[in-house]
C-alpha cells in the first residue's frame, strides 16, 4: 500500500542534508555512551548565539513539549495558568491539580487574536501565561512588543512564549530574556531544521525559570545531538527549505480559496481552513491523504493542512477537488 | 432598476417565550395572548428595517395589516400590499401570501418569524425565491434563520448587492414533545439564503451524553455549588449542563424552563418572566446561571426567553453565570445574544467567562 500523505503533524517535507545525517550516524557508534557533556555544552553554545543570549540561559530537552510539561509541573503551583484555544498545548492538563485555575482565551475568527487589555485585565492573580506566537493551529501572531513589555512589567506573571515555528515568522522574544526574569522562550528543530525525528527543543530564559531546571540533568540521545550540532552549525539548507515552504504556502492558500475554501493568513508551515464540511479529514483519509481534524477544539469544518512538498500538496489539492465535485 | 423584496411577519411568532410556553404553532398563539404575552415581531421588524441600508434600492412587496405593511407605511418607501387577513392571522395566511409573491417575481422575501413560520415559507417557496429569516420565535432550531435582526438587514443589503446564495436547513421541531422537555428535530427542507460569513445561525446541535460529557457536567456542577452563596437567588435557565447544577444542589430543574433556587432549595419552579419579576423584587441578591446553544452559541434569545431584557436588566450583566461543558464550547468560535432589546444586547457584548470544569474556564466574547 502507498505510504500515505502526511500533511497532519506540520513536519517538513524535505530531509535534512546528508552532512547532517552523516553526523547522525557518527552518533550512533556512540550508543552504548551517554552524550559527553562538553558536546551538549557545544549545542548550548550554538543556540546560544541564533538565541541573542548566552548559554547559561539555555536549556535543552529531548523535545520542546517536554520542556513546556516541565514548565507546568514547576511552575504552575498556585497560579492561574493561561493558555490560548484553540492550542495544541495537550500537557496543560497536567495544570489541572496543581493550578488554582485553568483559563482558556478563547481565539475566534476572522483575526484570532488576543485583546491586550483583556488578557492585563486577567493577569491581577499569579500567572503562569503560555503562548505560542504564531498560534498553532491558527498560524496568527498573537503576541507583540508593548503587548509582552507589558505583561512582563507585572512581576506576578511568568511568561513562557513557545516559538516552534520560528523561522517561518520572523519575529522573536528571544532576546528579551536578558533583561526580563519572568520570561521564557520555546523552541525546536523539529521545524525548520527537519529533525524531528531527533526530537530536540530547547528553552532560554529568564532567572525566575532556570534554578529548578538546573536541578535536572538533561542529557540528549546521541545520533540527535550529534545531528544537531551539524545542522546549526551549517545551517544554509533551513533558509532554503523555509523559502520554498513559503512559496508553497501561498500557491495552496490560492488554489484552497479557488475551490472555495476559506483559508485564514498564516505565519507558519500550515493553513488553517474552514472547509464548511464536518468529514474532509476521514473523506482525505480515504484517499491518502492525512492532515487535522480541528473539531474537538474549534467549530465544526475547521481543519489544519500542512505544507508539503509541491507533490504531496498537488495530490492533497486533487483529493479535495475530487470530494468537493 | 429596484429589487422586489417581500415582508411576511407572523405577528404571534415568539410570544410564547416569555410566558414560559415552548412556542405558539396550534392553539399555543391564543393561549400565550390569554397569559398575557406581549407582541415580539413588531420589534424585531423595526429593528430589521431601520438596520437596513438598501432602502432606496427597494420596492416593497408587504403582507397586509400586522403580517408587513403596518410596519413598511412608516419608511415612506414604494410598497406593495399582497393578500388578504382576517381578524387571527394562521400559518395558511404565510402560506398563501408567500406563494403570492412568488408569482408576482419577488426577488426576496423576508420573513420574521420561529421555525413554524419557516417551514410554511419552505412549503411555499422551497428553493424558487431566496429568503432571509429573521429571528422572532420560541424555538428558532432552523439554520435558515440570521443570527439577530441587525444580522438579517446585513443579509439583504448583500442580497441586493449581489452576493452569492447558499442552501440552508428548515428544521422541524415538534412543539409538544418539546414541551414535555425533550427535542425532536427532524429535518423538513432547504431553503435559499444570501451568504455572508458569521451572519446565519448554526444548526443547534444536541447535547451529547457521553460518560466524559456527563463527569465533564458534574464538575462543572460542583464549581458552581463551591461558589454558592446561600443569600442568593439563583435562576436556573434551561438545559442538561445547568441541569447537572440543579442535580448537584439536590433540587428537580426543569430542563427547557427557569427554575429559581434560594438557600439550596427551590423557590419557583418553570417560571415566566411576571414569577421571575417577582423574585427579583423579594431577593435582594440574584444570580442567572445559563448555558449556550450548542452550535450557534446563542446564551440569550434562543430557548430562554423568560430571560427577557427586564430581567437580564435587573439582575445585571456581573450577576450572569455561563456554563458550558468543554466539547460544546469548543465547537462554538464566540457566544451570542439576540435578547430582542438591541441597547441591552450591546451591553452584554465583550468578554465574559464561561464555566467549562471544576478550576477550568474559558474567556469568550459576546457578539450580537
Amino acid at each position: 500500500m502507498k505510504a500515505p500523505v502526511r500533511l497532519h503533524m506540520n513536519e517538513m517535507p524535505y530531509a535534512a542534508p546528508e552532512g547532517v545525517v552523516s553526523a547522525a550516524r557518527e552518533g550512533l557508534a556512540h550508543l552504548h555512551r551517554y552524550a559527553d557533556g562538553e558536546e551538549m555544552q557545544v549545542l548550548k553554545e550554538l543556540v546560544a548565539e541564533t538565541s541573542g543570549t548566552d548559554a547559561r540561559r539555555v536549556v535543552l530537552s529531548p523535545g520542546s513539549d517536554i520542556l513546556l510539561r516541565e514548565l507546568v509541573y514547576l511552575f504552575s503551583r498556585g497560579r492561574n495558568v493561561m493558555v490560548p484555544s484553540p492550542s495544541f498545548f495537550s500537557t496543560i492538563q497536567a495544570a489541572k491539580h496543581t493550578a488554582s485555575r485553568i483559563t482558556s482565551l478563547r481565539l475566534f475568527p476572522p483575526r484570532f487574536d488576543l485583546d491586550p487589555d483583556m488578557i492585563l485585565e486577567l493577569v491581577r492573580e499569579p500567572s503562569l501565561v503560555i503562548i505560542d506566537n504564531p498560534n498553532n493551529p491558527t498560524g496568527r501572531p498573537l503576541l507583540d512588543r508593548p503587548m509582552v513589555e507589558s505583561l512582563l512589567g507585572n512581576p506576578d506573571v511568568l511568561l513562557v512564549i513557545d516559538e516552534a515555528y520560528h523561522g517561518f515568522f520572523p519575529e522573536t522574544f528571544a532576546d528579551m530574556v536578558q533583561q526580563h526574569r519572568n520570561l521564557a522562550v520555546t523552541r525546536t528543530l523539529d521545524k525548520i531544521y527537519s529533525l524531528a525525528g531527533a526530537r530536540i527543543g530547547y528553552m532560554v530564559a529568564g532567572d525566575a525559570f532556570l534554578e529548578p531546571f538546573s536541578l535536572i540533568p538533561v542529557l540528549l540521545p546521541q545520533a540527535s545531538l550529534y545531528a544537531a550540532v551539524e545542522a546549526m552549525r551549517n545551517p544554509e539548507y533551513v533558509s532554503v527549505n523555509v523559502a520554498r515552504i513559503i512559496q508553497e504556502r501561498d500557491r495552496m492558500t490560492e488554489a484552497l480559496r479557488r475551490l472555495n475554501a476559506v483559508v485564514y493568513p498564516s505565519s507558519a508551515n500550515f493553513l488553517l481552513v474552514e472547509t464548511g464540511q464536518d468529514d474532509i479529514a476521514p473523506r482525505l483519509r480515504e484517499r491518502g491523504v492525512l492532515i487535522t481534524d480541528l473539531s474537538n477544539q474549534m467549530a465544526p469544518g475547521y481543519v489544519r493542512v500542512s505544507i508539503g512538498s509541491r507533490e504531496e500538496n498537488d495530490i492533497f489539492l486533487d483529493a479535495y477537488e475530487k470530494i468537493n465535485a | 432598476m429596484k429589487r422586489k423584496i417581500g415582508l411576511i411577519v407572523n405577528p404571534v411568532a415568539g410570544m410564547g417565550g416569555s410566558v414560559g410556553l415552548k412556542g405558539t404553532d396550534g392553539d399555543m398563539g391564543r393561549r400565550s395572548r390569554e397569559m398575557g404575552a406581549r407582541p415580539v415581531t413588531p420589534f424585531r421588524t423595526a429593528d430589521l428595517l431601520s438596520a437596513l441600508k438598501c432602502r432606496e434600492e427597494i420596492e416593497f412587496f408587504a403582507a397586509p395589516g400586522p403580517m408587513g405593511a403596518d410596519y413598511v407605511h412608516d419608511l415612506g418607501v414604494d410598497i406593495t400590499e399582497v393578500g388578504s387577513i382576517g381578524a387571527e392571522t394562521t400559518a395558511r395566511d404565510t402560506i398563501d401570501i408567500a406563494g403570492c409573491m412568488r408569482g408576482l417575481g419577488v426577488d426576496l422575501i423576508i420573513f420574521v418569524g420561529g421555525d413554524g413560520t419557516a417551514r410554511n415559507m419552505c412549503d411555499a417557496v422551497g428553493l424558487d425565491v431566496p429568503v432571509v429569516g429573521v429571528p422572532s420565535g420560541v424555538k428558532v432550531f432552523s439554520p435558515v434563520f440570521s443570527t439577530s435582526a441587525r444580522a438579517a438587514a446585513s443579509l439583504v443589503d448583500a442580497f441586493v448587492a449581489g452576493s452569492d446564495l447558499i442552501e440552508q436547513e428548515v428544521m422541524d421541531i415538534d412543539e409538544d414533545i418539546f414541551r414535555q422537555g425533550r427535542l425532536a428535530a427532524r429535518l423538513y427542507g432547504y431553503m435559499k439564503v444570501p451568504r455572508v460569513a458569521g451572519m446565519l445561525q448554526g444548526e443547534k446541535r444536541p447535547s451529547t451524553s457521553s460518560a466524559s460529557s456527563e463527569a465533564n457536567k458534574k464538575e462543572i456542577a460542583g464549581a458552581v455549588l463551591r461558589e454558592m452563596d446561600e443569600e442568593t437567588l439563583y435562576l436556573l435557565g434551561p438545559g442538561t449542563t445547568v441541569k447537572a447544577v440543579a442535580d448537584e444542589i439536590g433540587v428537580p430543574k426543569t430542563l427547557l424552563g427557569v427554575d429559581a433556587v434560594y438557600g439550596r432549595a427551590l423557590e419557583g419552579r418553570d417560571i415566566n418572566e411576571k414569577e421571575i419579576l417577582d423574585l427579583i423584587a423579594r431577593f435582594p441578591k440574584r444570580k442567572i446561571v445559563v448555558t449556550m446553544l450548542g452550535g450557534n452559541g446563542f446564551i440569550f434569545g434562543r430557548g430562554n426567553r423568560q430571560f427577557t431584557p427586564e430581567v437580564i436588566r435587573q439582575v445585571g450583566r456581573e450577576n450572569i453565570i455561563v456554563v458550558g461543558e468543554k466539547d460544546k464550547v469548543h465547537k462554538v468560535n464566540v457566544l451570542r445574544v439576540d435578547t430582542g432589546d438591541t441597547g441591552l444586547d450591546d451591553q452584554l457584548c465583550g468578554f465574559i467567562r464561561v464555566w467549562i470544569g471544576y478550576n477550568e474556564d474559558m474567556i469568550m466574547k459576546v457578539v450580537s
